[in-house]
């Protein structure tokens, strides 16, 4: 393995590869590194979230609002743990099961970031487990509850006419699980003789799966129990079934019916179980998990082969070693699949057309932090990593989608573009605009240049980077380009990027040390706003 | 003309799609004396994501309808009744609602207070209400729902797929929105030499505005953002960065890199001549509220302010309003949001009127769906039909337009909960529009190819 395809693989499964990164790599191969990161303990984020809170835990004020000293508590955490965690591997799975089963923290949410914390830790801890046990945690969650309001859902009252919510029972099967459509095995979807799609439900199956997910409330007080009279416990615990409150009738959907009078919890296994038994599950998660770690448009057949993986439980590596434990929805083969697919790692894929995608910009970010080795990954008082969902800044925030179909969708096809003319899905250029253009090198000029706004400048600062190596080099821009080439685009960077660098790099001094941190600073935000380093292949 | 198009299309430098075969044998009959163009006009479209309750929005006034409404919304109104300052939705607290010629026999309409802005324009002549608009492959009722036998639009009740089907006639993933087609037949016209500000965007990425010709430009509300290092760069290195993030000059093989290199340039261009024209024209003094709507609403009337420098003569543009999918809490999130839209609404009126253009540009709402008339509780559930206003000089305002189905379940466009069967399709409600937009008859049908399912003539509200 060479250098080059160590960093390329590192993109593909961190949150950006370093030196560091790329020579342990280099060291152990491609297997080993897998099966490392599988037992790697998981850095999780509520103890430091409840860490930061008052002494007696009181987290809102007068109003209800969050306190300002916790709002931001699991965001920092995210770009903490992103930035510097050991279990990279497992954070960015964790990253992307976020952007499929969603909630946000433009919600609700935002005001409990323990509750948000509890949610990331559902992903995280759960990140190489079983797909079914994620749904499990997750429907028990108080985030996602209140996140698409089935807390404290009410079985009907035909006095009143109030029928149960339908929000989780549509978005469960609609992003979660099975999508809109029957799927082959290879994501494409099933088509019928007159060329029309299956449709896998209509409202009445929504309605029918409606009445399973009612009942459920915090823990540890009663159903209606008022927020601020909850022990605070309840707000990052899993939910309990009150079956008094769950429907009593029976419950039908997807060809199932759950019988009258069964139980909430009970209900509640029996529908997760229908719903992750359909054949959907492999192709629909594992075709999106695909365009998170490598490529906006896989292949049918490499769709196929990850949920293959995803229905066996498990994956050969090319030694012949097995990782996954032989359960349909293990996410260790899933990963496996798609890391060590030859799509993904094979030279050919770097020439090919139709392969590639934009890196998302938090991952741009993140990357430039870890590559340029930032003194502390701290967040609390850098005020532009509160929220950058603004297209003035990165067009995204993690854990902070706009709404529960997260910040693109997976089948995007962007119009009027040669992309969308081949037919090719591209999430990421739903978030492309006029805007964003500018947007982002503007956030990255800023962290390069060691000028993030501070909420309080006398404190010593954190995200600052060091460039040491690269202004030891920046007298001589081929070096210093070959330094961020094989740092930042895995040797990808094209001749006629370099000229340019090249040409504004001679236009700037060299004399000083300042003169040289100043080139080797320009060099990187040029290399990382180039058209081969946005998009990775 | 011809090397004036040929010029427009470069400009633009986008390929032209494959997948537009039908719009290109549209264009092969291309007759000169299309499109009417001259003088100036704007459509904008104010998108209400997630979907606004129609029966909170357009409630029941006399009191025999109210009282069925009252009953049937019990838990809902109880907990308006608990929000501060008391109920909005009591019958004594709502707006009269006079239409000048619209006749429901008894029954009457009012908007809740937050509305008042589109009560006064409604009172004003200058908006009209539309009432129960929504997607349909056919005109049908609950019989035809029921028993499966009507054809009905793919995926209702989805939320993504319900607003693509609104902008564009078909579920997420299609490419082409009838704001887009309404362009291109402008743009077919020779309508706009500055053909990149011909379809705006202040929010998001949506199909609305997606044309074979056209695309949407995206704008924010913090004036037209430039990348800070070409400004600190200086005059010497300046152009030399700007060209590297222009990629100026590059071909490359890689489809994603193509696209993402032109979308590169093409919005550098454009930001630059924007922002030119911005600060060489003169700023609208209209207030605004400043809110998610209002902000959105002063830039559109600012850009409209600099129509001539930006060379153009038929825009569409595109705004949102989120937060709309009240499944709970409805009683606290609803109402200011229509503070937001009605007052935002009628700022804006007054901005057109300001620039001496308000019956050159027409507003108009859309949203995924309306809701259900049953309630979950303290929320309601994703609906089908809903009602509408539209604004504007040019509107037969002070009616109603469409029908306000009875505030009872059962009836005959209830597809179970009180979700509303609509009585207008979207291509119904987009006709009238964009036959005032300049669009001839036949343009209209191939912007519109469902029209010809709704063979009642057209609504007459504009």
């Amino acid at each position: 393995m060479t250098e080059a395809e160590a960093t390329r693989f590192l993109s593909q499964a961190t949150f950006g590869p370093n030196t560091a990164a790329v020579s342990e790599l280099l060291s152990i191969g491609l297997e080993d590194w897998l099966i490392a990161a599988f037992e790697k303990p998981a850095s999780l984020h509520l103890d430091t979230v409840l860490a930061g809170f008052p002494p007696d835990g009181r987290f809102f004020d007068e109003n209800g609002n969050a306190l300002p000293e916790v709002v931001f508590l699991a965001s920092d955490s995210f770009w903490k743990t992103a930035i510097e965690a050991d279990d990279q591997l497992r954070q960015r799975m964790a990253y992307a099961l976020s952007q499929i089963v969603v909630t946000s923290s433009d919600s609700d949410i935002g005001r409990a970031p323990q509750m948000m914390a509890h949610y990331m830790d559902i992903l995280t801890a759960g990140a190489f487990g079983n797909y079914r046990d994620l749904l499990q945690n997750v429907t028990y969650s108080p985030a996602m509850a209140v996140y698409l309001t089935y807390l404290r859902n009410q079985k009907a009252d035909p006095v009143t006419g109030r029928v149960p919510d339908e929000n989780y029972a549509r978005e469960l099967m609609q992003l979660f699980t099975v999508g809109l459509v029957e799927l082959q095995p290879d994501g494409t979807p099933v088509t019928n003789p007159d060329g029309s799609q299956v449709e896998l439900y209509d409202n009445a199956d929504i309605t029918g799966l409606a009445k399973v997910f009612t009942g459920l409330s915090f823990q540890g007080a009663g159903f209606a129990a008022p927020l601020p009279l909850l022990p605070l416990p309840a707000f990052y615990t899993p939910l309990t079934m009150f079956d008094e409150f769950h429907s009593t009738e029976p419950k039908s959907f997807l060809g199932t019916s759950i019988p009258a009078n069964t139980g909430g919890d009970e209900s509640i296994a029996m529908a997760l179980d229908a719903i992750f038994a359909h054949p959907n599950v492999g192709p629909f998660v594992g075709r999106q998990l695909i365009q998170r770690f490598v490529t906006s448009a896989p292949t049918p057949q490499y769709v196929q082969r990850v949920s293959a993986a995803f229905d066996r439980g498990d994956y050969d590596l090319p030694s012949g070693t097995t990782v996954g434990s032989g359960q349909r929805g293990d996410l260790q083969a899933v990963i496996a699949a798609i890391l060590f697919d030859d799509e993904a790692r094979s030279a050919a894929s770097i020439q090919d057309t139709e392969f590639g995608k934009l890196r998302e910009p938090v991952l741009r970010f993140t990357h430039w932090a870890r590559a340029f080795e930032i003194n502390s990954a701290d967040a609390s008082n850098e005020i532009a990593l509160r929220n950058t969902n603004s297209v003035q800044l990165l067009g995204q925030h993690p854990y902070r989608a706009p709404h529960v179909f997260n910040f693109y969708r997976p089948g995007y096809i962007a119009p009027g573009t040669e992309t969308g003319a081949a037919g090719l899905t591209a999430p990421e250029l739903q978030i492309s605009n006029a805007n964003s253009i500018v947007g982002y090198p503007n956030f990255i000029s800023v962290y390069a240049f060691g000028l993030s706004p501070k909420e309080d400048p006398g404190q010593p600062a954190a995200y600052v980077a060091d460039y040491a190596a690269q202004a030891e080099l920046a007298a001589d821009p081929e070096a210093l380009l070959d330094n961020l080439d094989q740092l930042l685009t895995h040797g990808t960077l094209q001749a006629e990027t370099r000229t340019r660098i090249t040409e504004v790099l001679n236009g700037l001094d060299a004399a000083t040390e300042e003169d040289l941190q100043r080139r080797a600073r320009v060099a990187s935000v040029m290399v990382m706003t180039s058209p081969e380093y946005i998009v990775l292949r | 003309m011809q090397s004036r198009r040929n010029f427009l299309k470069s400009s633009l430098a986008l390929p032209m799609m494959a997948s537009s075969g039908s719009m290109l044998s549209a264009l092969a009959g291309f007759n000169a004396q299309a499109a009417d163009t001259s003088s100036y006009k704007a459509l904008v479209c104010v998108f209400l994501f997630g979907g606004m309750d129609c029966h909170d929005t357009i409630l029941p006034y006399d009191q025999s309808s109210y009282n069925d409404y009252a009953q049937i919304r019990a838990s809902l109104l109880a907990s308006y009744a608990e929000q501060p300052g008391g109920s909005t939705r009591s019958r004594s607290a709502l707006l009269a609602l006079d239409p000048s010629s619209a006749s429901f026999g008894s029954r009457q309409f009012g908007l809740p207070p937050q509305l008042s802005g589109l009560h006064q324009l409604f009172e004003q002549g200058n908006a009209a209400i539309v009432g129960n608009v929504g997607p349909l492959s056919e005109p049908t009722d609950s019989a035809g729902f029921g028993s499966n036998s009507a054809e009905l639009p793919a995926r209702l009740f989805s939320h993504n797929d319900q607003q693509s089907t609104w902008m564009s006639f078909a579920p997420e993933g299609s490419s082409l929105g009838w704001g887009g087609r309404f362009g291109d037949a402008a743009a077919q016209s020779n309508a706009n030499a500055g053909a990149v500000f011909s379809q705006i965007a202040l929010a998001g990425n949506s199909v609305f505005l997606n044309g074979d010709l056209v695309s949407p430009y995206r704008i924010g509300v913090d004036g037209v953002p430039s990348i800070r290092l070409i400004e600190l760069a200086g005059d010497t290195l300046g152009p030399l960065l700007r060209d590297h993030f222009a990629s100026a000059g590059s071909n490359r093989d890689n489809l994603f890199e193509r696209d993402f290199i032109n979308l590169s340039q093409v919005s550098l261009d454009a930001n630059d001549t924007l922002d030119r024209a911005l600060q060489e024209g003169s700023l609208v003094s209209t207030p605004f509220p400043d809110s998610e709507l209002g902000a959105q609403l002063r830039t559109v009337a600012q850009t409209i302010a600099v129509r001539e420098t930006l060379g153009v003569s038929r825009q569409v543009f595109f705004v949102a309003l989120h937060g709309f999918d009240t499944h709970s809490a409805q009683a606290i999130s609803l109402p200011a949001l229509q503070q937001d839209l009605g007052d935002s609404m009628a700022a804006f009126f007054t901005a057109t009127q300001e620039l001496s253009i308000a019956n050159r540009v027409t507003t108009f709402t859309a949203a995924d769906f309306g809701r259900t008339l049953t309630v979950n509780g303290d929320g309601t559930d994703h609906g089908w039909g809903g009602h509408h206003f539209v604004v504007g000089g040019a509107v037969n305002g002070g009616d109603i337009y469409g029908d306000i189905p009875v505030s009872q379940l059962g009836h005959d466009q209830d597809a179970g909960n009180g979700r509303l069967i609509p009585q207008v399709s979207v291509e119904q409600f987009a006709a009238p529009l964009g036959s005032w937009f300049g669009l001839t008859q036949s343009e209209l049908d191939a912007a519109l190819p469902g029209l010809a399912n709704f063979p009642a003539g057209p609504l007459n509200f504009i």
